[in-house]
């Protein structure tokens, strides 16, 4: 899996997909079984300073001292980082609304959120990793943030790398999505091609031969009329053409027909 | 690393001011106590706190997502734990002074190697066990250490006379010397042994 420089990579899959762990490995916060993880082309091992330099990370529960308040915590956060800028994070602190004289402990989830992000964004980093930034926002301000995260990418100097369960963010900002399934990568492709590839099916179930069968991923039936996911719409269309109905599947769709479907099928 | 150290005093800001009050209540009322623990206990003061508190929070997930490595993030412990030691003893000669409680350098020294082997023993217990244990654990160890230590040593002193002669014939100077180096080699033993605990460690 390689997260590509300058684009926002959305990061989907179900709960105890890996998700969190995939995070925490980025991070060196958790130590890789198998495999080796490289950031910024480099290895943890003796570039560990280097590397967390410039990565900003957001978390999805508050990991900053919740008896301090935000000039303490920046006390402790903004002489770690050589690029550490004061004029960024009062900006957006006052972007933000946020108290600086308040302890953390009293931050709704939102603005424990847009703490974590007021941090992450102060030292210039050019790799920012968030584990699930918008959940248990409200509508208004997970839009707010989106907008924000869309505008600091728009120079394609950072990258953003981020995990979701509400499809409608990926939508809204990503290039690309990871999606994964039990540790392992179902898809990484751009959401313009996952548009293209996947689409719905619906149509009457004595439509069903074996041969057909195998060119979804997977099918919802009910008394006579079925429901289907493919990666194949091209296929499907050739072969059963006016038969079927040939929908959009959402990134929902999606999540829902894989959960369970054999990856080779995907 | 300096900032890591700063760190400690920053997260308990007010359990600081607490300090000297704290150090007054013993130079009032603890006039019975050996000036020796009086400085002992105020040594200890700001690095277990330090660590208390940082197990309140998920201080190493953010500690270990800042640029620093795990090794700075055990060192900043165990070097500033030292310094503070230093300041505390410090800060509470001039209080026992000023209210003129009796105390001699015998006793600073006391403390200080006692403040090593303590540490020596329960910093690694941070890197061990998990957090929320450690306060129940230690409680349990100086319960057990207080009722276990004076038969043990009645028994020494009873049946290994050669070990007691030998350490009555030293003289106080070389006795402070080898207790001072024996308890700075255990607190540098521990810090390695925390060290490797650390790098070994997932969040």
């Amino acid at each position: 899996m390689q997260i590509m420089k300058g684009l926002v990579t959305g990061f989907v899959g179900a709960n105890g997909a890996g998700k969190s762990t995939t995070m925490k490995l980025i991070m060196n916060l958790l130590q890789a079984d198998k495999g080796e993880i490289k950031v910024f082309g480099k290895q943890y091992v003796n570039n560990e300073r280097d590397i967390k330099e410039r990565i900003g990370f957001v978390y999805d529960s508050n990991v900053f001292y919740e008896n301090l308040n935000l000039k303490d915590i920046r006390k402790i956060i903004a002489p770690a980082y050589k690029n550490w800028s004061d004029k960024q994070f009062y900006d957006y602190i006052k972007l933000f609304e946020l108290p600086l004289n308040k302890a953390i402990k009293t931050f709704s989830k939102g603005m424990q959120m847009k703490t974590s992000l007021a941090l992450a964004l102060s030292h210039d980093a050019e790799f920012i990793i968030m584990d699930e930034p918008t959940a248990g926002l409200d509508p208004v301000f997970r839009r707010e943030l989106l907008d924000i995260l869309k505008e600091l990418t728009n120079d394609a100097t950072r990258t953003l790398f981020f995990s979701t369960h509400i499809t409608s963010d990926l939508e809204r900002i990503a290039d690309r999505i990871i999606f994964i399934q039990d540790g392992n990568i179902l898809f990484h492709e751009s959401i313009k091609d996952v548009q293209e590839r996947y689409k719905l099916v619906k149509g009457n179930t004595n439509l069903l031969h074996q041969k057909i069968v195998k060119g979804f991923i997977n099918i919802d039936r009910s008394s006579n009329e079925f429901q289907a996911l493919t990666n194949n719409a091209e296929e499907v269309r050739k072969s059963l053409g006016d038969q079927v109905v040939i929908e959009e599947a959402t990134l929902e769709d999606i999540m829902f027909y894989t959960k369970g479907a054999r990856q080779q099928y995907v | 690393m300096f900032n890591l150290i700063r760190k400690d005093l920053i997260i308990q800001k007010s359990q600081i001011m607490l300090f000297i009050p704290f150090v007054m209540f013993f130079a009032i009322f603890a006039d019975h106590m050996s000036p020796f623990f009086i400085f002992l206990i105020a040594s200890l003061y700001i690095p277990l706190n330090g660590y208390i508190y940082d197990e309140q929070v998920e201080s190493n997930i953010l500690l270990n997502s800042l640029p620093y490595t795990r090794k700075e993030i055990v060192a900043a412990k165990y070097v500033g734990s030292a310094v503070y030691m230093i300041l505390s003893i410090a800060v509470a000669g001039i209080i026992l002074y000023l209210f003129n409680f009796d105390f001699l350098f015998r006793d600073i020294v006391i403390a200080a190697g006692l403040f090593f082997f303590f540490a020596a023993l329960t910093f690694p217990l941070f890197y061990i066990l998990k957090p929320g244990n450690i306060g129940a654990f230690i409680m349990i160890g100086l319960i057990v250490s207080a009722a276990l230590l004076p038969p043990a040593l009645r028994f020494l002193a009873g049946h290994l006379t050669a070990i007691t002669d030998f350490i009555t014939s030293l003289s106080t100077t070389v006795l402070y010397i080898s207790g001072t180096a024996i308890s700075i080699s255990l607190f540098l033993i521990s810090w390695l042994a925390s060290q490797i605990i650390y790098q070994r460690k997932v969040f």
